[in-house]
């Protein structure tokens, strides 16, 4: 193997020796080493380790040095990563993982049954704080090492998306040993069996990570085998994306990620930057309308909201074109996708007639809808860390277009922590919360009555507060069920009912663009959760 | 020292040269500028009768045109309405921040003043801390403990000018206390709040005046720092910081988007202080 590596290096060296490839011509063989940087606009997060909390920032730079249990291929195939095989039991309730036995996480220690039942622990555990992992795991009851190599799950109940849900970075494998440690210390520098390990994070700066050169387990579908090209690579946090582009251009980072629409036509321009764009899973970005409360409590104010929001007009004039609109609860990439363009159709004069109907027949001087004396106000907390700013824009044309039936909707930019309090107290009618997860599951976490409730971190994923005995039922039964098409049917339908109880305002799909340097060769996003993975990168220069 | 002592350095150094009281070119630009302010604050609509608000999707970015003189930014609100119905809310904050930085000098300023040494040394002592910070610093930590908005801004923009205008009042109280008139009033038997309303303070507010006009033009590049950083007027409001904000994310493509704000930030940043210079000069001839 080490030969190997080496004779890929020399012949790369001799390539680049004769020839400066440019950004369309074949670029020769892979060459080792260097320091990327990479530029998130992502919230910098609170904790390495995506175990805890578990939100899109973590996953994004946690896959560069944590694996799963399995992972996605392009077409949706669910294929092996640090888990070879398994085999589920014919009525679903026990599943037998066989585990690679050349695995050591980077302190030494070895990857094993034990490990695994350890990482579950961890999730399962309600002072680690989970979110993410901690819902996916809802049906898992226990978790026990029949051998070194063979782990195995027993559930409460059949779960269509275990699979799925093992293979998402928040469910990822970390050192066992490392876990011991304090939270604190865990967060700093979680331990995983990656192809890079966590050297240092200078927090509101940088975290950097340096090559495991003895590197193994790359997932099947991965471009090489052996260690990452890349030396090191620092992960930085801009979160002003003028700044972020700029950098990129100045060529003081390789990689940025939540490219500004109007970036990504100008680097269409420019051979120096090339676009990777990447949806994300799950769900779409779309607008929960909090039925949990006045004024959404009632289905025709709902309705009368969505179809007093020019959201195409929004779509197309602030994307220019970089992103579609959706008609769907569910991210495009999703195969089981339900999409219905005549619900959310822009009609004013509908939304005006839903709105008398519903008991708000006055009006005021600022020509907002009045019921008992009472404006028709939507507060909308809005996260500035998850929302790039023609995301802002498309609420401020919804706020706009709303206004004209008698809406008034109250936009309120805010930070994360600010944003997650607002929601954690109630303090919404609309909210735009990015949820990401492979597979429909999403469906199940975030209309499913049960997630109301909040998980330990204090969040609760169903913003829309639909509590609907019918939609439960289908959810539930589709998480049970493990035939594929009778599988899709039971989605097909909760869909339709979610969209038909106007509980959601679906925008695009989460958009996930990243802007390189047309040098970074063999950068790729993980088909699980669209996040990039630098273990095939190198850089031609 | 603060720039507005600075400014009054300066001023009493062109007073001694003995400049002519004549109108010059600048103070008639200036002059006319402000009335168009002043219209854009109070009736905006005469300049620009659209909605400042209004969006208009398909026509989103367009450079300035004839239908758009100053172009279109990216929900396609005409930027030049936006600008002329942000003229208020940016006149207001830089007056009324002007207001409270000058009443909490007057009192500070008085305070030391008049009251004897010990209230002087303290109150000398407090306002070196306030120094101490830059003025800018104070206005984001007031901002950081009471929460961002247009209220919150326009107090901390004023509580951060207070000082300078404290230390200009308390000289000139000082100064003018030790004069023949208020000595003569002493004498006379007048008591010290008699003496403090009917002489001392007619002739320690009236360069204050000045000083006021100068303010607002500081004011308001403060008050549209605290917005370009988020903590002022929230978008999609027509204020000009936010405006400049907005503009910023676009400024590569669409750099009309951040140029007409920012043009009239420095406008009537420009104005205040050229029609302050010019009424000091006036009123030292007097």
């Amino acid at each position: 193997m080490l030969a190997a590596t080496t004779g890929i290096i020399a012949v790369g060296l001799l390539v680049a020796g004769c020839t400066q490839a440019g950004p369309n011509e074949p670029v020769g063989e892979p060459r080792s080493g260097g320091t990327l940087t990479y530029a998130s606009g992502d919230a910098e997060p609170s904790c390495l380790d995506p175990h805890v909390g578990g939100n899109f920032p973590q996953a994004l730079v946690s896959a560069q040095y944590l694996e799963s249990l399995v992972s996605r291929d392009s077409g949706g195939r669910i294929i092996p990563w640090l888990a070879e095989s398994w085999t589920p039991s014919d009525d679903g309730l026990t599943w037998d993982f066989t585990l690679r036995d050349d695995v050591t996480f980077t302190d030494g220690t070895v990857f094993d049954a034990e490990a695994v039942r350890a990482n579950i622990a961890h999730l399962q555990d309600p002072t680690t704080l989970s979110s993410t992992g901690y819902l996916a795991l809802g049906k898992v009851a226990g978790v026990e090492a029949v051998s070194s190599t063979v782990v195995r799950f027993t559930l409460s109940e059949p779960d269509s998306a275990l699979l799925e849900s093992l293979s998402q970075p928040w469910l990822a494998m970390e050192s066992p040993t490392a876990l011991l440690r304090s939270q604190d210390e865990n967060c700093a520098s979680p331990v995983g069996t990656g192809p890079f390990i966590v050297e240092s994070w200078v927090k509101q700066n940088a975290v950097t990570l340096v090559r495991n050169d003895d590197y193994v387990s790359p997932p099947a579908d991965a471009g090489h085998s052996g260690p990452a090209y890349l030396d090191e690579v620092i992960w930085r946090f801009i979160p002003d994306s003028a700044s972020r582009y700029a950098a990129l251009q100045a060529g003081e980072v390789d990689v940025i990620d939540n490219a500004q629409p109007d970036t990504i036509m100008q680097a269409e321009q420019s051979d120096a930057i090339e676009q990777l764009d990447s949806p994300r899973p799950g769900a779409a970005n779309r607008i929960e309308l909090n039925s949990g409360q006045a004024p959404f409590d009632d289905v025709r104010v709902r309705e009368a909201f969505i179809r007093s929001a020019n959201v195409d007009d929004a779509v197309s004039s602030l994307f220019q074109g970089t992103a579609t609109r959706s008609y769907s609860a569910l991210s495009s990439v999703e195969a089981t996708a339900v999409s219905n363009a005549a619900l959310f159709d822009y009609d004013p004069a509908a939304a005006a007639t839903l709105l008398d109907e519903a008991g708000w027949t006055e009006s005021d001087a600022d020509g907002y809808r009045v019921k008992n004396g009472v404006r028709l106000s939507v507060e909308f907390p809005v996260s500035t860390n998850q929302s790039i700013p023609a995301e802002q824009s498309v609420f401020e044309q919804i706020q706009a277009t709303a206004k004209e039936t008698g809406f008034e909707v109250k936009l309120a930019p805010l930070d994360l922590s600010s944003w997650y309090a607002a929601l954690a107290a109630n303090d919404y009618d609309a909210v735009s919360a990015p949820y990401t997860k492979v597979g429909p599951d999403v469906l199940r976490i975030l209309y499913h009555s049960d997630s109301i409730v909040p998980a330990p971190s204090g969040y609760f994923a169903n913003l829309a507060q639909v509590s609907d005995p019918d939609i439960d039922e289908l959810l539930t039964t589709a998480a049970r069920t493990t035939d594929a098409d009778e599988r899709r049917d039971l989605y097909s339908d909760a869909q339709d009912r979610i969209l038909e109880g106007f509980y959601v305002l679906p925008l695009y799909d989460q958009q996930n663009h990243f802007l390189l340097r047309s040098d970074v060769v063999g950068l790729r996003t993980l088909p699980t959760v669209a996040v990039p993975t630098l273990y095939d990168a190198w850089l031609n220069r | 020292m603060s720039d507005l002592e600075v400014r009054a350095r300066l001023a009493t150094r062109a007073d001694r040269l003995g400049q002519p009281r004549r109108l010059g070119v600048a103070e008639s630009v200036a002059g006319m500028l402000a009335l168009l302010l002043l219209v854009s604050a109070l009736a905006p609509q005469l300049l620009a009768p659209g909605d400042p608000l209004g969006i208009d999707p398909l026509s989103a970015f367009e450079p300035p045109n004839l239908a758009h003189g100053f172009g279109t930014d990216e929900s396609g609100r005409d930027i030049y309405t936006r600008v002329v119905h942000g003229t208020q809310s940016s006149l207001l904050i830089g007056a009324a921040a002007t207001a409270i930085g000058l009443g909490l000098g007057i009192v500070l300023g008085t305070l030391a003043g008049m009251l004897g040494r010990v209230v002087d040394f303290t109150v000398n002592r407090f306002l070196e801390v306030l120094f101490a910070f830059p003025g800018l610093l104070l206005a984001l930590l007031f901002i950081v403990i009471f929460g961002p908005g247009v209220a919150t801004a326009t107090i901390a923009v004023g509580l951060s000018t207070a000082p300078g205008y404290a230390r200009i009042i308390r000289a000139q109280l000082i100064s003018v206390r030790s004069t023949a008139f208020v000595e003569a009033a002493t004498v006379l038997g007048r008591t010290r709040w008699q003496i403090l309303r009917r002489h001392i303070l007619p002739n320690t507010l009236a360069p204050l005046f000045v000083l006021a006009t100068l303010g607002i033009g500081q004011a308001i590049v403060w008050a549209a720092t605290l917005s370009y950083l988020g903590l002022g007027a929230e978008p999609p409001t027509a204020e000009w910081g936010a405006m400049l904000s907005a503009g910023r994310t676009y400024i590569t493509s669409a750099w009309w988007m951040s140029f007409f704000p920012g043009l009239f930030i420095v406008l009537t940043a420009v104005t205040a202080t050229v029609l302050g210079r010019g009424i000091d000069r006036r009123m030292r001839h007097l």
